[in-house]
């Protein structure tokens, strides 16, 4: 499959983007449409531990437990739609037998119960990247687990037994990352989300997409969850104190850059829910855009719980894990907090009023932090822009994105409209510096990072080819 | 959120109130002071001693080799560790818990310690006797390690060995490290809930061998519930809670006192 990069936005202007619709809708499974004109409720699990200790156990936990307990609450409580999402635990990426069971029972519960109500019903089946870079990213690199052979033969076992959509959180770069976080050097995040993510990406995601095309599965996205996320998640709330949110907000930019990989090699969208930069990727292609905030805080504490929502396909609670509650099993209460926020969003479409609530969801968050702020439509539109006049250089589109997002928060701080501290400022100051006296070229960039930072732990160029 | 050029259809805003909608305490507590104003009453006053915690503070990791090469003209191995170097550290923790400092700053000051003391330790003639030997590790099939990393980073900071065997890790390998290295504690980090049922059978293992060090769970997908369920079992819930908890454990708390004295040792941290 080839890659075909965007060099041009899939809209004329940031307002007709909007939640529930995209440009390019996709349907699968038993009646879901997606980014056709409705938002859909996607509702992910964990099982809880030590049920992973046979397959019996471990099946019985996803489908009778777990998939049946949120379709009855779907029905009881009158949701149209339902998509699932198996994010796989470890062991199924190395057990094909326990893959294989939860995959096929799934969906064939899935089968039964859209046949008894005429309920709408999808599942994503979500693959575990466990590659590892001290031991390689590539075929026949990692001796001891195989872990680059195990993560294609997981997309086949997903594809051939009942998923309807394949995603994956790929960890191409991550050790950059996990670097350039640890000693606030931006630059190593740029090399390893904006740069080696997407050479990673763009090794992987074509296999997916012939994978899922043989099994007619949609390819749906992937997610810089193993990057800028962490990074988000270091700098936290306002009681934190770890890394600076103008230096996650940054981060985020250049993830856009990078999540985009998946749909030019064909991807076709919902991409996944814990990519917070999909609003920026959906402004650029258009495609289905999976996302999640104010319904996930049994995974994720974020600061743009509703601002999330603005321009959504799939809304989703990013995963629970599955225990009693009051109200019923963990994956009934979510997906009840879930299915009444996508009701609310749908009723406003229903009443023309889908613009109105995109806005109030976005100045809800607006000011709350950095990365809301580059996040927010309007100001996500312009990263987009920037990503795709620099479209066909992997390294210059992400640069673009962070320096354009550093600039959009610098000019935001000095309108009043985002407050920053003192070390915010600093540190957004020093990023901005350090990312203009990059140089242009992508050559004299990746020799400048190869040797800048060979002593980074685990990284090895030869899992980039480079 | 006053005089914005709003894009053009949106909600205009004119009017509203953010004050009801967010309140950025962030920015209301942000600390005035400044490394330097801390630093001054808590530096040491010897001026070979100072220069050499002066560039753990400033986190001038390619300096300091030249700075203990130095001090060592003048003063004990020892001394240059315990009165400059972790001295200087112990400004950067002051630091990191008033938020000047953050992490990046934490992990480049112990860089810059651990260079000094590797040079100062060249001169003892072997690596100086720390608090004890901790091994740490990362839950097998869980490749994230960005916490364990930051934990073990803080416990060398804080003066103990770490044993570090990555991630991904066997159970039977963490036991096995266990036997060899006659640690004071073992940690296991996890961030999914199906790879944390590896930390109950590890402990078992090292009771089983008659092993009953205090072993401690970390990571997103752990709570204390969990941790203190099983024999052995205590709970960290973020990196610089691993130090205090240490201390406590050289001091001569078992696991059981650990569990009962928790939110004591951990208050503020």
């Amino acid at each position: 499959m080839a890659i075909t990069r965007y060099t041009k936005m899939a809209y004329d202007k940031a307002d007709d983007i909007v939640f529930g619709t995209a440009k390019h809708p996709v349907s699968y499974g038993f009646g879901i449409k997606v980014g056709a004109g409705r938002v859909i409720p996607e509702l992910n699990y964990a099982p809880r531990p030590g049920k992973e200790k046979d397959i019996a156990l471990i099946t019985k936990e996803y489908v009778d437990y777990i998939s049946q307990d949120a379709v009855n609450r779907a029905v009881t409580l009158g949701f149209p739609d339902l998509q699932l999402e198996t994010e796989w635990i470890s062991q199924m990426g190395t057990n094909s037998k326990m893959a294989e069971s939860i995959v096929s029972g799934q969906t064939a519960l899935l089968e039964k119960m859209h046949d008894k109500y005429g309920i709408n019903l999808a599942i994503r089946h979500t693959i575990p990247d466990q590659r590892e870079a001290d031991q390689g990213l590539r075929p026949k690199m990692d001796k001891e687990r195989s872990y680059p052979e195990r993560l294609i033969i997981s997309a086949e076992i997903a594809a051939e037994n009942g998923a309807h959509v394949l995603s994956c959180e790929t960890m191409g770069g991550k050790e950059l990352l996990d670097y350039g976080v640890q000693v606030g050097d931006i630059t190593a995040c740029l090399f390893g989300i904006g740069y080696l993510g997407s050479l990673d990406m763009s090794w992987v995601w074509p296999q997916f997409v012939d994978i899922c095309k043989k099994n007619k599965v949609v390819p749906g996205g992937d997610t810089n969850c193993s990057g800028a996320n962490t990074s988000m998640f270091m700098a936290g709330g306002y009681l934190d104190n770890d890394v600076q949110r103008t230096f996650s907000a940054v981060t985020r930019c250049f993830a856009a850059a990078r999540t985009l990989v998946a749909w030019e090699a064909g991807a076709t969208g919902p991409d996944k829910d814990c990519g917070y930069e999909g609003p920026i990727c959906k402004t650029i292609a258009g495609k289905p855009n999976a996302q999640e905030g104010k319904n996930c805080q049994c995974a994720h504490a974020d600061l743009q719980g509703n601002l999330m929502a603005q321009i959504c396909d799939v809304w989703s609670n990013e995963s629970v894990e599955y225990h009693s509650e009051f109200g019923g099993s963990s994956v009934q209460c979510w997906l009840g907090s879930l299915g009444y926020e996508v009701s609310l969003m749908n009723t406003a479409i229903a009443f023309g009023k889908e613009k109105t609530l995109r806005d109030l969801y976005m100045f809800s968050d607006r000011a709350r932090g950095p990365e809301g702020y580059v996040l927010a439509y309007d100001n996500a539109y312009k990263i987009g822009e920037a990503i795709v006049a620099e479209g066909k250089d992997l390294y210059r589109r992400a640069k673009a994105a962070g320096l354009t997002g550093a600039k959009i928060i610098r000019d935001g701080n000095k309108k009043k409209e985002i407050m920053l501290t003192a070390k915010q400022k600093d540190v957004l100051d020093n990023i901005i510096k350090t990312l203009e006296k990059l140089p242009d070229e992508e050559s004299k960039f990746v020799d400048y990072c190869l040797k800048q930072y060979k002593d980074v732990p685990a990284f090895n160029p030869k899992n980039y080819d480079l | 959120m006053p005089n914005v050029r709003e894009a053009k259809n949106m909600l205009s805003k004119k009017g509203v109130d953010f004050g009801f909608i967010l309140k950025r305490y962030d920015i209301e507590a942000e600390n005035q002071n400044t490394p330097e104003s801390i630093a001054k009453k808590m530096l040491p006053k010897d001026a070979v001693f100072k220069n050499c915690a002066e560039d753990v503070l400033y986190m001038r990791f390619k300096d300091i080799g030249k700075t203990v090469t130095e001090a060592l003209k003048s003063k004990k191995p020892l001394e240059i560790i315990n009165e400059g170097l972790v001295a200087g550290m112990e400004v950067v923790s002051k630091l990191y818990a008033d938020h000047i400092y953050y992490l990046p700053e934490i992990m480049l000051a112990a860089k810059t310690m651990e260079i000094g003391i590797a040079v100062a330790e060249k001169q003892l003639g072997g690596a100086r006797k720390t608090k004890g030997v901790a091994v740490m590790h990362v839950a097998e099939g869980d490749p994230h390690d960005i916490g364990k990393n930051i934990a073990a980073v803080m416990m060398r900071a804080a003066g103990f060995t770490v044993i570090d065997l990555g991630r991904d890790v066997l159970v039977d390998d963490v036991v096995a490290a266990v036997v060899k290295e006659k640690p004071f504690l073992v940690t296991g980090t996890a961030l999914m809930t199906t790879t944390m049922s590896a930390f109950p059978a590890i402990a078992a293992k090292m009771v089983a061998k008659g092993i009953k060090i205090p072993f401690m769970s970390a990571g997103g997908a752990v709570n204390r519930e969990f941790s203190e369920a099983f024999e052995l079992g205590i709970y960290s819930e973020k990196a610089p809670q691993t130090p205090p908890i240490a201390d406590k454990i050289v001091a001569g708390y078992d696991w059981k006192k650990v569990q009962a004295e928790w939110d004591n040792i951990v208050r503020g941290v």
